[in-house]
């Protein structure tokens, strides 16, 4: 605080204060003031000396240098500077648009008659060559098709069981808690017949693919013929939305591929509907619980916490806004 | 205002009757919160949910 | 007088005590040196507070220490002789009776609603709070029940039009064999005429089978969980080769070790398709 202030004003405190007060000896006191000053400046010099010094300057760099350095070992890049990259734009993929699902909002449920043909479309067209295997019989019962469909659907699948009292293992019918079928015994099978891709299990495909059920319904219904100079390998497919833009998976859905048996028109669309709501029902099998519980949870919170707010306040309000008055007793043995 | 002092008096002024009404009230609000919250999510998704469209698929039973 | 109350105590000064170059006996736990409050109403003592003739020590001056002497200075120190009386000040005046203002304005005229109010208010949020807490409870019960794929695993259908007459099936249960007999007619005399109230576990045929001529079983025998043999033992049921326990043909203990008889798992009968269904 001394050193800010300039000499001079302190010159003139001292003479007004010597001015006021006759007595010599406050005065020279007070008078020593200056000299004082004097040393209080004498650090800040030390401290101009240190921001001033050549180690303060070289350490300052090195400790910039370093944690810029240390940020870059960490992340891999630096902010705020830009990058060339050897790829381009399209390995990303086409973004997909946002299509309205019936199952969007907070309050939707899934369309399961949706959900019913869905599986339709993923029985007779994607379960050639992708697994389900997430995904039970009984999971079906409730949701798309009664109990005995499913049993009627399982029983026409074979599945492996035993060991029997010889030891050895048979075939038998499939029940409600046998899991869908895969196409393929293991995955060297599943590349073998596929020249070498292997087509994803789908139990799970709408939360593991950025952009969900939007990125899958453009895929089914995205395949193009490549724009000019985009060269497609033999064998793979040229899609937009596909990262990389060629996927081995050619075009399936056609119109009429399927016939509904609730008379919707199979077109392309309607079936890449169908099949994105049906496996983004096998992906989330809880959603329509989830949501409704969500409704009743938003709620219950909501007026807890107003509720919460009007008892606390309730509470305190007196001891907030009380007043003590203290009498303090009279003096008796005054004289 | 006679309400007031009739529900002071019959509910809040014990406390033993206070907390059992509490909890007899928690009980009935759960059952009718949650049909409730059910009936609206219902008719929100009419149409849309499995009870609606399964007596389409269900074959006579019995 | 009525604001000081010394605190007396009384304290033995070793003899051999040094003295304070004041001339104070330097006594640990004892300051000799303090004196008392001013007293509020003027005797003529004077203040005791700082002289207003002398500058306090702590405005700094020269005093002597064992480094030579030595000089402090605050700049700020003012001057004690020029004293200025506080003419204005913004203390509130002292009365008698505090003053306390009028809040009858902001009063309820009558209490009951608020009183009601608040009660309800209140129990609102309990009422909400105990609602949340019983879901919360009930919740987390149910994640220690069986889950669903465990469940679907729990039943076991058998189709009773392949199983003749007087045959006997072993199915599989949840890893442990289960016995289905078909019983004749006369089995079911058998089974239903014995006098079943002398038994080791007494036990009546009609609450072991649910339709006389199904027989529904664990096939483990009570005694060490042996598997039980089929149409064997002494009693035309079923004769445990391990310990050489015998059933009759409702399965019930009649001799050797089993302390109990062959337990009946919950089944029910589909008559539509002629199933049976365990679990």
């Amino acid at each position: 605080m001394l050193s800010r202030l300039p000499s001079g004003a302190l010159k003139q405190a001292a003479s007004a204060t010597r001015l006021s007060s006759p007595s010599v000896v406050s005065s020279s006191r007070y008078a020593s003031v200056r000299f004082a000053s004097s040393r209080a400046s004498s650090s800040s010099n030390a401290f101009e000396s240190l921001m001033n010094s050549r180690l303060t300057l070289a350490s300052a760099t090195l400790f910039t240098a370093g944690t810029v350095a240390w940020y870059a070992h960490l992340y891999g890049t630096l902010p705020f500077i830009g990058e060339a990259h050897a790829s381009h734009l399209s390995d990303e993929g086409l973004h997909p648009v946002a299509y309205p699902w019936p199952h969007n909002g907070f309050f939707d449920s899934f369309d399961h008659a949706s959900i019913r043909r869905g599986y339709q479309v993923y029985r007779e067209v994607c379960a050639a060559c992708h697994s389900l295997d997430r995904i039970a019989w009984r999971n079906l019962v409730g949701v798309s098709h009664t109990a005995d469909e499913a049993r009627v659907m399982a029983e026409e699948v074979e599945y492996q069981d035993g060991p029997n009292d010889d030891g050895e293992m048979f075939q038998r019918p499939g029940k409600l808690a046998d899991y869908m079928p895969a196409p393929y015994p293991n995955e060297e099978a599943a590349r073998a017949g596929n020249a070498g891709a292997l087509p994803p299990d789908l139990s799970l495909i709408v939360k593991a693919r950025h952009g969900g059920a939007d990125y899958i319904f453009s895929l089914l219904t995205g395949y193009v013929d490549p724009p000019a100079g985009v060269e497609v390998r033999e064998g793979m497919n040229y899609n937009p939305y596909f990262p990389g833009g060629a996927l081995s998976m050619a075009r399936v859905l056609f119109d009429g591929l399927v016939e509904y048996d609730d008379g919707t028109p199979a077109t392309t669309s309607q079936m890449a509907k169908d099949v994105v709501t049906f496996l983004n029902w096998a992906a989330e099998p809880e959603h329509d619980e989830r949501k409704k519980t969500g409704i009743k949870a938003v709620i219950l919170f909501s007026t807890l916490f107003v509720l919460s707010v009007y008892t606390k306040r309730f509470k305190w309000g007196p001891i907030k806004n009380r007043k003590i008055q203290y009498n303090p007793p009279a003096d008796k043995t005054g004289h | 205002m006679s309400f007031a002092i009739t529900a002071y008096n019959t509910i809040f002024k014990r406390n033993s009757v206070y907390v059992g009404s509490v909890f007899a009230a928690a009980f009935a609000f759960g059952i009718g919160f949650d049909s409730g919250v059910t009936a609206f999510w219902d008719s929100w998704n009419r149409g849309r949910q499995w009870k609606d469209i399964r007596h389409k698929y269900v074959q006579d039973e019995e | 007088m009525a604001s000081f109350q010394a605190v007396k105590k009384s304290i033995n000064l070793a003899p051999t005590v040094r003295a304070l170059p004041s001339g104070v006996p330097a006594a640990p736990l004892l300051n000799l040196a303090v004196r008392a409050p001013a007293e509020q109403h003027g005797h003529g003592h004077g203040s005791s507070g700082p002289r207003a003739d002398v500058p306090p020590s702590w405005a700094g001056g020269v005093s002597k220490s064992p480094f030579g002497l030595f000089t402090k200075t605050y700049t700020t120190a003012p001057s004690p002789r020029v004293f200025q009386q506080r003419l204005l000040h913004t203390s509130a005046v002292v009365k008698d009776a505090p003053e306390v203002p009028d809040f009858s304005h902001y009063r309820a005229p009558n209490t009951d609603n608020n009183r009601a109010l608040s009660y309800f208010m209140v129990g609102t949020m309990g009422v909400l709070s105990a609602s949340v807490a019983k879901s919360s409870v009930s919740e987390f019960l149910q994640t220690m029940a069986a889950s669903a794929d465990v469940l679907a695993l729990a039943k076991v259908e058998v189709d009773l039009t392949t199983i003749p007459e007087g045959k006997n099936v072993i199915i599989k249960w949840r890893g442990k064999p289960v016995f289905i007999r078909h019983r004749t007619q006369s089995e079911i005399d058998e089974a239903r005429s014995a006098n079943w109230k002398t038994f080791r576990d007494p036990e009546p045929d009609e609450a072991r089978a649910k339709k006389p001529e199904w027989l529904v079983m664990l096939g483990v025998c009570t005694h060490l969980g042996c598997v039980p043999i089929g149409e064997a033992g002494d009693y035309g049921g079923w004769f445990c080769p391990c310990h050489g326990s015998h059933y009759d043909i409702s399965g019930r203990a009649r001799k050797g070790p089993a302390p109990l008889n062959l337990e009946v798992p919950a089944h029910d009968f589909n008559d539509a398709e002629g199933k049976l269904v365990i679990g």
